[in-house]
């Protein structure tokens, strides 16, 4: 236990040690790309003086080691600022639209690695018959695909030609839910979960039936299952007993894949008009809105850094043999 | 071994991979369709009946807009009344030299992070190992909008980004690869020979992990291709330049999708097309160099 | 009475090169309480016996003949009927515990399983069974709970011989049980095995490459060569040797009494299955092979009460075993083939 502890520690410290480091990079491109966030006025009719006032405001004008600080501080306090563009602090925008996201990813998810686990299992114990070959076809189909186009696609049958489904956003204008969990806990925020699900799913499913299907194979072959069968268990427990090790370098490549979360969900939210925090930065970065920018690719980032660290302990709960040093 | 032998068995090693790709059907199909995206990016622009951004005016000096397939316009015209064939065959060019130089760019890069982390380890390893845990931090699509929003997009800027991130996987492949040369016998001997370390690395190590090196440039393509679309596809591509992705953003925008479907499919397709067939034809290569693969 | 009965057994294996006959026509039979040894180079054949018998032959392995357990032809049976059969009857220590136990269930969990779905008792019991099954390999039941990482090789081998004796079955296979260890625990596992054949009076069937456990522990003896059986009989096959293959696998091993003597090797290696040679297969290493032991495979005749062997000059035994002995004549043989 003792070593577990430490070993939480360590990776807590890699995880601070990374974030910090992505941070002062972003604080470099921000800083001496060619670009200034000022430039929100160049095309307004604003006075030089007033520009002036807003920058001291924003405190562009203290030396840049001083910025850099109050930045780094700034960040680790998820404190924000306030929006150029809204005049409302960032932190009230962001955490909301980081939920809206979740509100998108956590069911699709879930239903995927759950659906792909069991597909590819089955996959990869059945090798060789028809509907292997087809399985695995259609998933490297699936895997390759761009999937946004997939966004498309259906977008336009079920949304513009059967006029089944609604083409975007996550609720309708009517649902008037005051809090976060008044909106999703409807049939309305269902109904528009569906093609943006959909396209989520079909992604994300091939992760895991694509690793289970071979990790079954080899699990299929190794001498433990022919001994599970000379004990005269049961097919369903023989197989049972492979999944459960098939499935332990799943935890690992459901993380990978996660590290890649974001790049397709911006696409899908702007093309389903999901209010998540991918919509919102390209919304901020077209706006020219810089505290919202910086808020919306943190929490990306710091999402992405805390989901490998759980997938990390996860894996050592389920893999009896991994000790932690 | 002579300079001789090497190049009949990298002749003989084509001839392997092209067999190992025509033993699928879906691996032949593949390579077919690679041939014609080839075909497409070398002669569209002088096959192309109009400009990437040329307005078609009919008689009365009216563009021609929206307008559905037909024998005039193959496959229509565009809100502007461009005719979406031609950016079609343009826009092959853009995403096969994206594709090509972004991935030939971080394989180049990630081969030799990899080489000097996996050959001399300690201390060096240990930043570039530590640089690479930074890159694998970094969301890829949010932070090359955050650049490109600041700095003038251009389709070089895309190339040297997509270079930034696809370089880690290499190099953290290509390092564990030279972690296990290391300790080679030939290695070994070169060393007792008095070779210096530079030269044992790229003489002996280096063309061992070429084969692998390889098959990152054709994940390379495909990821090339896949950012430069979605970034054009949310509007932050090169604007001067035509390509799939930017048609898609320009269809998307004129909310096409509910009404011409002639400017919404085609480079959907064309896309969808070429990674496929890209992974397909990958995934041969890989099983050639992993044997481990065969069996599955 | 025999509890195993093997009759004409016969696996071959599909494989992109061609068919291997792994087995080839063997019979023997198992009487209650006996301990029999069969044993050959790797790659004769002997561990497809044991997988046919527990009916875990890879999918691309047919069977032939018949391997009778009260009568009933196990080859045949569903995998319901089979399922009654194995384990609670005829249970198997294989070859390697490290792979053969399930590297993410604790071991006494995967001892359970096999108790519960043959005999279901509840969990006072059970935990009382476990218990004196650890006790009776020598193992503190405190390691019941242990996943198999967290054991010893010797450990993990003694438990999967407790996993064996968990349903006290008849008959008990065991495949090679002491490969990869070192050879103390080598010795304490045959030891522990030999014990408890002695004290619950099991019918054992062993399974070894290695004549010199054979001769200190086996009341019956099966030799095999490519597939077939050489030579086969009670504890005498390995005093009075009737097939040359016989003589040649005693001598490459250490004398059983400790008493010095050169040791020899029988130069070669066994032919492909894929494509036997004609004769006697073991012909081509044979120091002592006629023209006819090229031509026509010898049949497993009675050569004395209760022994059988498979060689043309059986009747020349006296003087092959004599010539044997000589390092010389095996040599001779290895440098012209």
């Amino acid at each position: 236990m003792q070593g577990l502890r430490r070993y939480i520690l360590r990776r807590l410290m890699t995880l601070v040690f990374v974030m910090w480091a992505i941070l002062t990079l972003l604080f470099i491109v921000l800083k001496t790309l060619p670009g200034d966030p000022t430039a929100i006025f160049v095309d307004s009719n604003f006075a030089p003086e007033m520009i002036a006032a807003q920058r001291a405001a924003w405190g562009l004008d203290d030396p840049l080691l001083v910025q850099y600080g109050r930045y780094i501080w700034n960040m680790a306090t998820f404190e924000f600022g306030q929006s150029f563009f809204q005049a409302v602090p960032v932190r009230e925008i962001v955490f909301e639209k980081l939920l809206n996201t979740w509100a998108m990813v956590l069911p699709a998810l879930v239903i995927a690695i759950v659906l792909g686990a069991v597909l590819g299992a089955m996959l990869g114990w059945r090798r060789g018959s028809r509907g292997e070959g087809t399985g695995v076809a259609l998933l490297l189909a699936l895997r390759s695909a761009p999937s946004f186009f997939v966004a498309i696609l259906l977008l336009m049958l079920f949304a513009y030609q059967l006029r089944w489904l609604p083409s975007g956003g996550m609720v309708s204008l009517d649902n008037d839910g005051e809090t976060f969990l008044a909106r999703i806990l409807t049939v309305d925020y269902l109904y528009h979960l569906i093609l943006p699900g959909l396209v989520l799913l079909s992604r994300e499913i091939t992760t895991p039936a694509l690793l289970l299907r071979s990790t079954m194979l080899e699990v299929r072959n190794s001498d433990f299952v022919d001994i599970l069968r000379a004990k005269g268990l049961k097919e369903r427990v023989v197989v049972t007993h492979a999944a459960r090790n098939a499935m332990l370098p799943l935890v690992t490549d459901v993380a990978v894949s996660l590290a890649l979360l974001f790049e397709g969900q911006v696409l899908l939210e702007i093309i389903f008009a999901w209010p998540g925090i991918g919509r919102e930065l390209v919304t901020a970065l077209n706006n020219l809105d810089y505290p919202i920018v910086q808020a919306c690719f943190f929490l990306m980032a710091l999402t992405i850094l805390i989901l490998n660290f759980i997938a990390d302990l996860l894996y050592g709960l389920i893999d009896p043999r991994v000790t932690y040093t | 071994m002579s300079d001789n032998t090497l190049r009949v068995s990298r002749k003989w090693q084509m001839t392997r991979l092209f067999h190992t790709i025509m033993r699928y059907p879906s691996g032949s199909v593949a390579f077919a369709f690679l041939l014609v995206f080839f075909a497409m990016a070398l002669i569209g622009p002088w096959v192309a009946p109009y400009g990437p951004f040329e307005t078609i005016y009919d008689k009365d000096e009216m563009p021609i807009r929206l307008a559905a397939p037909s024998a005039q316009h193959w496959l229509g015209t565009t809100n502007h009344g461009v005719d979406v064939f031609s950016q079609l065959l343009w826009g092959a060019r853009i995403a096969l030299v994206v594709g090509v130089l972004s991935a030939l760019g971080s394989v180049l890069l990630g081969t030799l992070i990899g080489l000097l982390a996996g050959y001399f380890s300690g201390i060096v390893d240990e930043i570039i190992m530590r640089f690479t845990d930074i890159a694998y931090g970094i969301p890829f699509l949010p932070f090359a909008l955050v650049v490109i929003s600041i700095v003038q997009p251009s389709i070089g800027l895309i190339i040297i980004l997509v270079i930034a991130f696809l370089w880690r996987t290499t190099a953290r492949v290509i390092r564990s690869q030279v972690l296990t040369l290391r300790e080679r016998p030939f290695v070994l001997a070169a060393r007792a020979a008095g070779l210096s370390e530079l030269a044992i690395l790229f003489r002996h190590v280096a063309p061992n992990v070429l084969p692998l090196s390889f098959l990152y440039v054709a994940i390379g393509v495909q990821a090339g291709v896949m950012s430069e679309a979605a970034l054009s596809f949310l509007g932050f591509g090169d604007p001067n330049v035509m390509s799939w992705g930017l048609m898609l953003n320009d269809a998307f925008r004129a909310g096409a999708m509910r009404s011409a479907w002639w400017w919404v499919l085609p480079p959907g397709i064309c896309l969808s097309i070429l990674v496929i067939s890209t992974f397909m034809v990958t995934r041969a290569y890989e099983e050639l160099v992993n044997p481990r693969l065969r069996k599955r | 009475m025999a509890v195993l009965d093997i009759r004409d057994l016969t696996v071959t294996y599909r494989t992109a090169a061609g068919e291997a006959r792994a087995v080839d026509g063997v019979s023997f039979s198992l009487e209650a309480g006996q301990y029999l040894g069969i044993v050959g180079e790797s790659g004769c054949g002997k561990s497809t016996i044991a997988k046919a018998i527990m009916g875990i032959l890879p999918e691309n392995a047919h069977a032939g003949g018949a391997i009778l357990y009260e009568d009933r032809n196990l080859l045949v049976l569903d995998r319901e009927a089979l399922n009654k059969v194995r384990w609670r009857h005829i249970a198997m220590v294989p070859q390697s515990a490290m792979h053969a136990l399930d590297p993410v269930y604790r071991v006494g969990d995967q001892i359970a399983e096999a108790i519960q779905a043959h005999r279901p008792m509840d969990g006072v019991a059970l935990r009382q069974r476990l218990d004196a099954l650890f006790e009776l390999v020598g193992i503190s039941k405190a390691r019941l709970a242990d996943h198999p990482h967290q054991l010893s090789g010797g450990m993990r081998q003694r438990a999967m011989i407790a996993m064996a004796l968990a349903l006290d079955p008849d008959v008990i296979v065991a495949d090679e049980p002491t490969t990869g260890l070192d050879v103390i625990v080598q010795d304490q596992i045959l030891l522990r095995i030999k014990e408890i054949q002695e004290k619950l009076g099991k019918a054992m069937l062993l399974i070894t490459h290695d004549i010199a456990v054979v001769s200190e522990n086996c009341d019956q003896v099966v030799v095999m060569y490519a597939g077939r059986v050489m030579e086969r009989g009670s504890h005498t096959v390995l005093e009075n040797p009737f097939h040359p293959y016989t003589v040649g696998l005693i001598n490459a091993f250490p004398d059983l009494d400790g008493e010095a003597r050169e040791l020899i090797s029988i130069p070669g290696s066994p032919p492909s299955l894929l494509n036997p040679p004609k004769g006697c297969r073991f012909h081509a290493r044979c120091p002592f092979a006629l023209p006819l032991c090229t031509e026509q495979e010898p049949e497993l005749l009675q050569v004395a009460p209760g022994h059988f062997a498979a060689c043309h000059r059986a009747g020349d035994m006296m003087e092959i075993r004599r010539r044997g002995a000589d390092p010389a004549a095996w040599q001779a043989k290895g440098l012209v083939a």
